[in-house]
């Protein structure tokens, strides 16, 4: 089928994942309504599985397979994937490369999947909502879809480790200097400002292992950013929302610091550049309250 | 010749174990016997030894050999020893061939020693065939211009140019920039004896200015370079300096008057310079520039020189063609500045420095009068961090240690210990301190005691505090393996020597080699160090890898000495391995051809109307491209014939054809990387059977549809990268033209695609060599005797019709 | 040197109590399962590197596996720990360590250390070493090997069978899905875990989740 074919609108299988429909509703409320408005049409995506990324530390193989399985997905239906959380962006595309590449790992894997009655045959992208941002919607794009632009803010972002790393396997921006998010933050009118150690990891994936060391990176962070002056986060990553925005109270109370800095998942930002109200863009599930940046783009509105 | 009926002696090489260890000498030597004219075979210990090439002499007389094969290691390494073993037998040196059955056997095939055995023997059997096939050939002999160029005026230069000099050669020192001096005279003091640098420098850079043999042309670049060894053409371009160099007096009034200043480059930028000037005090020769993309051209200084009439501003550059008979590069290299390297903070942190620029800030004489002092307040730092390997051993980067920089290191640490005491706190953080070398070891303990701290770890990180501007380096005390977070006021990337950014040039222009790290390529890495590929171009100093100051004064002395041994000759011999025309066979009388005349890439053929062509002997390289290019079979190649090299590829394809993979590898690049192959001990599977022509430009097509007709599994043409790595200019791009026209008739004909291959191999890519090699044997495998066999079966009529109607056609 | 000891095959440790699968969010106790057992379990029993503790095919074995081919390129240099996210807040996290005693054949002291399960598979240490040692890889391929012994932290299993059961790495309570679509969110797509159990048989990871427990 081709769903191309009725519209102008350029159609992406929406791939979720686990960690986003569990707890991050807001970055898929606010993803849905941006890329509507910026001609993305969103196709679901039945019968897929986790990315595989979580059991890679028991059973590597499984996890290519649990990769390899979404792919076919996608093949089916003749659609690229875009994915909201980074760890199933860099484990799909990862796989996706290498299976493309290697013969002898694909027909290994097919001969697994065969069984269900799938064949990896190669022929699509995956990429992260950023990816799809830069690349193929384009900065010009969504500058034009900007309606009311952010002046009187200023924030800082947190990428997220797997939306660039490992260099060779993801093949996107620079992680020891990231400019994706950075542009895309600078369109919406907000100021962006650097701070220390930027591209360091926020440390979610070992909570459940040992939770005190991702609390303790998260605070060091948060004290950079903080002092770098940020009136928000940005993130783009379910599990480091989770650290930054749902964590911080705690983090507050057991290093006894306040930060009081919200987080938004990007396409909240980006919402409330290009209008959208904040219950569109469900502000009110963020933990740390945004009240102070929405007042600030209220404000500026109706300054004009 | 009629009554030259071949004798050959076999002589096998034990080579100590090298080859023995492996090969079988014993049943090599007893099966050579049985080979067609073989009257004598001998196997000895190390057949380039005083006895081994004694008994050779020996054989030549006692068993009337006219002919000498000798099987043991690469002919790039000791093909000229036996030839003239043989001459001293009087036996004429170009009855010799050698058999490479260590680089192409023993050494990379280590652990099948049995089937070694067999691919030395069928290496030998063809060694053997050629041998039969060879004729008396008479060395060319050419005049020698004995006059030198030295390319680069650092301190190895500087040291060749005295040397020849002091000889009583005429020697061109070409310098780039406006001075001599190069990186020494940009140096505080030298290790490990702490001498002032420019002051051991600035009296040889004298010394040299004064010299009555020696013309320094400096501000001027190499453009192109023709010729051959002893009678080489340098054309160089000097750039303008708006000064009349013969007027200057190097007075400096000038620079007095000049209101414009700019950032001094020689300073790394620290400190500035005049619009006319001269880069630092001590430049030779003392005349000064004028850099018009800063000069306003108020002409104050023309006012200032008055008389003297130095300046002129209408100055166009200028051409001028040398003759010399050896040439010494001694370019010398560039250092890393690691900009692209966002975790140092190069470029972004005030406080972050290269080691050169931190020579600029200690040196007395240098911008800020000898102060060490932070770019982002002026003040002395309290603590400083050396940071070593920046760029170096980095596989993202620059994969080799570039040498010096840890010995440099510790002197900059002891030059602060000494300067400030306690009151500067000093660490490195090194991988690996390579102290080796005289004095060097004692040097290093001499900054332990002075109490600098050593951290054994790799710096990933340097993090700016903004406020402060100090810094925090991250790495691991791996002897404690503990992260640690080091806070400094300073730091010293102590960057990789790395190959200059013209050096892709200047090797295009001589036609001389670069290894995997970009540096100029000797011609052996112990044995010719100093030589380059091409006859009379040498090489010394950092050109050639990263060296430090002893070790560039010795080469370039030693590059002296080895262009001495051309210079010192009237006449200088170069093989006779050159093309010759048929003239009985050459179509150019009859009809319009002049094909190889075209196609010589040295312009040496003419071939002028309703004549035959001829070859300028003189001017001939010997590449063959002209006798594989000739419709008419015409030309020939002296020791490298159509009847040698099909008797070498009959000889390989004997038996068991179909299992093997043919390959004819030029000399300089694909025969010297499977060379490397073997040295380095890379193993692949014994499945080639080597034909070494001097470059890729000679294979003709016939030689490939010979090897199919006679079954091959497979063909390999090795050449040198394309576009400009062949020693030939175009050698082999004439054969890509060839090849590209043949392979896809071939296929449609019905061969596999994988059978035929083109590859290119530089001289330096061992291990490319190696895993073509295992790949071709997988493909081999893969495709079965079985396959090769139908296709071949189905081939052989037509390449017979093929190679049949050319051999009508030139009857 | 000594002629080989039987090894001791099964050093494996009883399951350590790895917390269960604590979300990122949820306000529990901390836990911290790995703060120093390893040296205490070590204690003075080994104080030294013992003949019996070399295994010298170990690096060999792990660099067969795909992302271990670079190991034996490592030179010690400690980039990847001291830009270790972990190993900046850790006592006894140390990715160099790890590759040093994986070089030197300690192989039951690897694949026994609790620290394995610490890597945040950040990937940062692969990025930046200088070797190409793909470390975040290597330290994966340990883990897997400890899998195989019957090594799985809690939270692992846990994801693992949670993906069995329902596709997707986490239980979503009902309530949570109603709610959904209360905020206009289209239903969440069905999954199809009968097609994973299927896969999961054939390649044996079943067995891997069930077999220790
Ligand atoms: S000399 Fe020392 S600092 Fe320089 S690259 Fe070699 S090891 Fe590194
Ligand atoms: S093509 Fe080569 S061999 Fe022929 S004349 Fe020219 S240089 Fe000599
Ligand atoms: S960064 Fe690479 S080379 Fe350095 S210690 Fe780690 S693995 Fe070894
Ligand atoms: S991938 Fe693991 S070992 Fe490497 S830096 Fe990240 S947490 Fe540390």
């Amino acid at each position: 089928m081709d769903v191309n074919k009725d519209s102008n609108q350029k159609a992406w299988l929406l791939f979720l994942g686990c960690a986003v429909p569990y707890r991050v509703s807001s970055y898929e409320i606010s993803t849905r309504k941006v890329l509507a408005e910026l001609d993305i049409k969103l196709v679901e995506m039945p019968e897929y599985n986790c990315c595989g990324l979580p059991i890679d530390p028991i059973d590597h193989e499984m996890m290519l397979i649990l990769a390899a399985r979404n792919l076919t997905l996608a093949e089916e239906k003749g659609l690229n994937l875009v994915v909201l959380c980074p760890g199933c962006a860099g484990t799909l595309r990862k796989v996706n490369k290498k299976l493309k590449e290697s013969k002898m790992l694909r027909e290994k894997i097919n001969s697994y999947l065969k069984e269900t009655g799938r064949e990896f045959k190669g022929t699509i992208e995956a990429k992260h909502l950023l990816q799809l941002l830069i690349e193929d919607v384009g900065l010009e794009k969504i500058r034009s879809a900007v309606k009311k632009p952010l002046f009187n803010l200023q924030v800082s972002e947190h990428m997220g480790c797997h939306v660039t790393r490992p260099t060779g396997a993801v093949d996107f921006d620079n992680p020891e200097n990231p400019e994706a998010l950075k542009k895309l933050i600078e369109v919406t009118g907000a100021k962006y400002v650097d701070y220390i150690d930027k591209s360091a990891c926020c440390g979610a994936p070992i909570a459940g292992v040992n939770d005190k060391i991702p609390l303790q990176l998260t605070k060091e962070k948060l004290i950079h950013v903080k002092d770098a002056g940020a009136q928000a986060l940005i993130t783009v990553c379910p599990f480091c929302h989770m650290m930054f925005d749902t964590n911080q109270p705690r983090i507050e109370r057991m290093f006894n610091e306040t930060f009081k800095i919200p987080v938004l998942h990007y396409p909240q930002l980006l919402g409330l550049a290009m209008g959208f109200s904040s219950e569109e863009l469900n502000l009110k599930g963020l933990r740390v309250d945004p009240t102070p940046i929405i007042s600030q783009v209220s404000d500026r509105a109706e300054g004009k | 010749m009629v009554e030259d009926i071949p004798r050959i002696g076999v002589f096998i090489c034990h080579c100590g174990l090298n080859i023995a260890g492996v090969i079988d000498v014993k049943e090599v030597a007893e099966y050579a016997k049985t080979l067609p004219d073989v009257v004598h075979t001998k196997d000895n210990r190390y057949t380039c030894a005083d006895p081994g090439q004694d008994e050779i002499r020996k054989a030549i007389k006692e068993h009337k050999l006219n002919r000498v094969v000798v099987a043991a290691c690469s002919p790039r390494m000791h093909e000229p020893t036996f030839r003239k073993t043989c001459a001293e037998a009087d036996l004429n040196p170009y009855f010799f061939e050698m058999a490479n059955i260590r680089e192409f056997s023993s050494w990379c095939h280590p652990s099948t020693p049995k089937e070694a055995t067999d691919k030395a023997k069928e290496i030998v059997r063809m060694a053997i065939a050629k041998a039969r096939l060879l004729q008396p050939l008479k060395e060319i002999e050419v005049p020698v211009t004995n006059k030198a160029l030295v390319v680069g005026g650092g301190i190895a230069g500087i040291n060749t140019a005295l040397d020849l000099a002091e000889m009583g050669f005429k020697v061109f020192l070409l310098e780039k920039t406006e001075s001599i001096g190069g990186h020494m005279a940009q140096l505080d003091k030298t290790f490990p004896t702490l001498d002032c640098s420019i002051c051991i420098e600035g009296p040889k850079m004298v010394d040299v200015g004064r010299h009555p043999n020696i013309e320094i042309l400096s501000y001027a670049e190499l453009v192109s370079v023709s010729g051959y060894v002893g009678n080489f053409k340098v054309k160089i371009k000097k750039k303008p300096r708006y000064i009349i160099a013969d007027n200057c007096t190097g007075c400096g009034e000038c620079k007095e008057v000049c209101p414009i200043e700019f950032p001094n480059e020689w300073d790394m930028n620290m400190g500035v310079r005049k619009a006319i000037s001269v880069p630092f005090e001590q430049a030779v020769p003392l005349i000064y520039t004028i850099n018009l993309d800063h000069c306003i051209e108020c002409y104050k200084c023309v006012d200032a020189c008055g008389a003297r009439q130095a300046i002129n501003f209408d100055q166009e550059p200028n051409e001028v063609e040398l003759e010399v008979g050896a040439i010494v590069l001694a370019t010398g290299f560039d250092i890393y500045l690691p900009y692209d390297n966002p975790l140092y903070g190069y470029g972004k942190y005030d406080n972050v420095i290269t080691a050169l620029e931190f020579e600029r800030l200690i040196l007395a004489a240098g911008p800020t009068g000898g102060k060490v002092i932070r770019a982002s307040d002026g003040k002395k730092p309290h603590s400083i961090a050396f940071i070593q390997c920046v760029g170096s051993r980095d596989l993202k980067k620059y994969e080799y240690c570039s040498g010096f920089c840890c010995m440099y290191t510790l002197k900059n640490a002891i030059l602060i210990k000494e300067k400030y005491k306690d009151e500067v706190e000093v660490y490195i953080l090194y991988m690996d301190m390579r102290t080796p070398f005289k004095g060097y070891e004692e040097f290093y303990r001499r900054a332990r005691n002075l109490g600098i701290t050593f951290i054994r770890g790799r710096a990933s990180h340097v993090i700016e505090t903004p406020e402060t501007k100090n810094l925090v380096i991250r790495a691991e005390d791996t002897t404690l393996s503990q992260p640690v977070e080091l806070p400094v006021e300073m730091v010293v990337l102590c960057t990789a020597a790395i190959p200059k950014a013209d050096a892709g040039n200047v090797a295009r222009i001589l036609n001389i080699s670069r290894g995997m790290d970009g540096f100029f390529m000797e011609s052996h890495p112990k044995l010719k160090p100093i030589d380059t590929p091409v006859d009379g171009v040498f090489v010394a100093g950092a050109c050639q890898g990263p060296k430090d100051i002893p070790y560039s004064v010795s080469q370039g002395s030693g590059a002296a000495a080895r262009a001495a041994t051309i210079l010192s000759k009237k006449k200088w011999k170069i093989e006779p391995i050159v093309a010759e025309v048929n003239t009985e066979l050459c179509r150019n009388t009859k009809v319009k051809c002049g094909i190889c005349a075209k196609r010589c890439p040295y312009g040496s053929i003419e071939a002028p109307e309703n004549q035959p062509a001829e070859v300028i002997t003189a001017m001939c390289h010997g590449c063959g491209t002209c006798v594989a290019e000739c419709p008419a079979d015409a030309i020939i190649q002296n020791h490298f014939t159509d009847e040698q090299i099909s008797a070498q590829i009959k000889t390989a394809l004997k038996d068991n054809p179909e299992g093997k993979i043919l390959g004819i590898l030029c000399n300089w690049c694909c025969y010297a990387g499977a060379d490397l192959a073997g040295t380095s001990r890379f193993e692949y599977p014994p499945l080639i059977r080597p034909i070494r022509v001097m470059c890729s430009g000679r294979v003709d097509r016939d030689f490939v549809l010979e090897a199919f007709k006679l079954g091959a599994g497979m063909v390999l043409i090795g050449a040198c990268h394309l576009p400009y790595d062949c020693h030939y200019i175009s050698g082999n791009a004439r054969m890509k033209a060839r090849m590209d026209a043949l392979a896809p008739m071939l296929q449609k004909l019905g061969l596999s695609p994988q059978r035929f291959r083109v590859e290119y191999v530089s001289a330096a890519e061992g291990l490319k060599f190696a895993e073509l090699m295992k790949e071709m044997g997988i493909q081999l495998k893969e495709l079965g005797p079985e396959t090769i066999k139908r296709e071949n079966a189905m081939l052989k009529p037509i390449l017979e019709k093929m190679l049949a109607k050319k051999q009508r056609k030139s009857k | 040197m000594s002629e080989s000891k039987p090894r001791q095959k099964e050093k494996v440790e009883p399951e350590r109590e790895f917390t269960k699968a604590t979300s990122t969010s949820s306000e529990e106790p901390l836990s911290d399962m790995t703060k120093d057992k390893t040296s205490e379990r070590r204690g003075s029993e080994t104080a030294s590197i013992k003949a019996h503790e070399f295994d010298p095919h170990f690096k060999h074995e792990i660099s067969n596996f795909h992302g271990g081919e670079k190991l034996k390129q490592c030179f010690q240099c400690g980039t990847c720990t001291s830009d270790c996210p972990i190993a900046r807040f850790s006592d006894s996290y140390r990715p160099r360590s790890l590759i040093r005693m994986a070089l030197l054949g300690l192989k039951d002291r690897v694949l026994s250390s609790d620290t394995l399960w610490l890597c945040a598979a950040c990937f940062t240490c692969t990025d930046r070493c200088p070797q190409d040692v793909e470390v975040a890889s290597v330290i994966r391929i340990f883990r897997n090997i400890a899998v195989k012994r019957g090594v799985i932290p809690q939270i692992f299993k846990e994801l693992g069978s949670n993906i069995l059961e329902n596709g997707i790495a986490y239980k979503i309570p009902e309530l949570r899905l109603k709610k959904r679509e209360q905020t206009g969110l289209p239903p969440l797509p069905k999954r199809n875990p009968k097609a994973l159990e299927k896969l999961a048989k054939e390649t044996g990871f079943l067995k891997k989740l069930k077999g220790s427990g």
